[in-house]
């Protein structure tokens, strides 16, 4: 332990005399993740899609005696996604080089059969199977489900004053043909039959509730929408749980292998290994030197962010108050990453073959970690038994979640399982540093 | 003071040395002399502890000071905390070293030969492991460095010392010839 302890006092001097090493160091994984949170920031960008128009849209139509703007539609549309319209065959053409992801084709006849009011007029999306498509698909069900309610309101209407014609009479058109109604009200005066003058009454009173019925029988269940404000994306807890492992994973990974790998091209190693220091006290001093760099720049990344989600004035957080929290996940997250640095150290021939492979290694294992386990489970499994997920679930859970424990637990329980194999497999190899 | 049996060493499929015996005695003081690839370093390695041997075993009876061929020391730091590092690691006292304080990277050559010797002097050792101890050494460093060695010897101690300058081995009691990874 006395040993450990002066190697690692030794370390963190060297540290000190390599301040531009340490500058690179913690401003890289958070120039990634910065990346990354641009990246997840285009991932929110509108997806172009073409917009085929073979119906020769008029400007406006009327339907049920409403009259529906289709500039306007398109361009509620826009809010979502990037309608560009463009003729079938370039449309086919960009669909199949990616320039668009979707088709959104409007037939012809197709506003002949939304006034007819007798079939349901269909319009065709075509889409690629991109992971982008999925969410066009659902942005157009929300807007074909935003024009049917609108529809079903005029359509709605126009029954109203169908039925108002069959109360209180009137002229109406129906089918392009024009007729005059009695209507129930003028029929009744005009009926001597007492059981026919009942059921006249009962009718009224009936289709007087239809106003009520019909709007209910259209909208069972209503969705009220309410847009709260919320944090950016650059201050989201998943960007802070991603900088904070980046920054951990990163550094400490890198630091623990390039320290162990300098030592071994200082030939230290040899001498120390004649008593001095067992090759596990080496390996400990080198666990010890990444958990203890990660968790103060880890906490400095928290406290960093935690002063701009306040200066924002942003809430849904906890940035205060689970401070000591993140302290020992920090630690146990840098010493995995040191464990895992220190592995590559052992494998690679010298110091820089070392980083440069530390950094090669890491950037995989960072970009499997935030792939989404449902648009490729093998990277999900594959990132299961590495560090950098565990530790974003770790830090996501620590510092946002209102009941964070279990998660907490069990990615914790997690990490230590690899740190274990980690440092097993590291001080298997280190005999290979001595040889 | 050192005694070793059926010591050999490879490195994959290249054998070093070959099973070599070899004993150091109270006072001793042994030259190792052969070409450039010979095993003078591989030897020295594996009787400081420095290198396993792949078969055979080494018994240090005492405490053993080594000074590989090219230096093994921390580089970003200066010579003072190179030694007071190497001292508390190995429970001996620090000592005084009469060099620059600056990281050991940026002292001469002849300078970190110095620092490399005085590290293998840490903790007062009976028995000193020098490979080719004078290279890069000026000539008043060389005759204190010789002096240093004749007084170990005197009071009881042992020195092996490999070189490839036949001048420094008229200096030895005995003469050990490697050739190949053999003792001649």
């Amino acid at each position: 332990m006395r040993r450990t302890a002066l190697l690692l006092r030794k370390d963190l001097r060297v540290l000190r005399r390599s301040p531009l090493l340490l500058a690179v160091l913690v401003s890289y994984p958070l120039l990634i993740a910065l990346l990354l949170a641009l990246v997840a920031g285009y991932a929110n960008a509108k997806p172009r899609v073409a917009f085929v128009d073979n119906d020769n849209l008029p400007e406006k139509v009327e339907i049920g005696g409403r009259t529906f703007h289709v500039e306007r539609t398109i361009r509620r549309v826009s809010d979502d996604v990037v309608l560009v319209p463009l003729e079938r065959s370039e449309a086919e053409r960009q669909l199949r080089n990616g320039k668009v992801v979707a088709i959104v084709r409007v037939p012809a006849g197709f506003v002949a059969q939304l006034r007819a009011m007798q079939r349901s007029p269909q319009l065709e999306l075509e889409t690629t199977r991109g992971l982008l498509a999925s969410r066009v698909t659902q942005q157009m069900q929300a807007l074909v489900y935003s024009l049917n309610r609108e529809l079903q309101d005029a359509f709605i209407a126009a029954n109203l004053r169908y039925v108002d014609l069959i109360l209180h009479g009137g002229k109406g058109t129906f089918l392009g043909r024009r007729f005059d109604v009695l209507g129930l009200e003028r029929a009744e005066s005009r009926v001597r039959d007492p059981e026919v003058r009942e059921f006249i009454e009962v009718a009224q009173l009936a289709l007087d509730q239809t106003d009520d019925a019909l709007e209910a029988t259209a909208n069972p269940i209503e969705l009220r929408t309410n847009t709260a404000g919320g944090r950016t994306w650059a201050l989201s807890a998943q960007v802070q749980a991603y900088a904070l492992a980046l920054v951990t994973t990163f550094l400490a990974a890198v630091l623990a292998g390039a320290a162990l790998a300098a030592e071994r091209d200082e030939r230290v190693l040899q001498r120390l290994a004649r008593g001095l220091a067992s090759l596990g006290e080496v390996l400990a001093s080198k666990v010890a030197l990444a958990a203890l760099v990660a968790a103060v720049l880890g906490l400095g990344v928290a406290l960093a962010f935690g002063v701009a989600v306040e200066a924002a004035g942003v809430e849904g957080g906890e940035p205060w108050s689970r401070m000591p929290a993140l302290v020992p996940a920090l630690l146990l997250a840098g010493a995995v990453a040191g464990a895992f640095g220190a592995l590559v150290a052992t494998l690679a021939r010298e110091a820089r073959s070392a980083t440069l492979v530390a950094v090669l290694v890491v950037l995989p294992i960072v970009f499997l970690g935030i792939v989404p386990r449902e648009a490729a489970p093998a990277a999900g499994w594959v990132s299961d038994v590495l560090p950098f997920a565990h530790e974003v679930r770790l830090f996501d859970a620590l510092l946002y979640e209102l009941d964070p424990w279990r998660t907490v637990l069990v990615e914790a329980g997690w990490l230590l399982a690899i740190g274990t194999v980690l440092v097993a497999a590291a001080r298997t190899l280190m005999r290979r540093l001595t040889a | 003071m050192i005694r070793a049996r059926g010591v050999s060493r490879r490195y994959g499929a290249h054998v070093a040395l070959h099973e070599t015996d070899f004993d150091l005695s109270e006072g001793e003081l042994v030259a190792l002399v052969g070409p450039n690839g010979a095993g003078k370093t591989t030897l020295l390695s594996v009787l400081a502890g420095a290198l396993e041997p792949s078969a055979g075993t080494v018994e240090r009876r005492v405490p053993t000071g080594w000074a590989p061929q090219r230096p093994a020391l921390y580089s970003r730091l200066t010579p003072r905390e190179n030694v007071e590092l190497f001292a508390r690691l190995a429970g001996a006292p620090s000592a005084a070293v009469d060099l620059p304080e600056r990281p050991a990277a940026e002292l001469s050559v002849g300078q970190r030969q110095r620092l490399n010797l005085a590290l293998a002097f840490l903790g007062e050792p009976r028995v000193l492991l020098l490979d080719e101890p004078t290279a890069a050494l000026d000539d008043d460093r060389r005759a204190v460095l010789w002096q240093q060695v004749a007084a170990l010897c005197a009071e009881g101690g042992a020195v092996v010392f490999a070189t490839q300058l036949h001048e420094e081995t008229e200096r030895a009691d005995r003469v050990v010839q490697l050739h190949g990874g053999h003792v001649e």
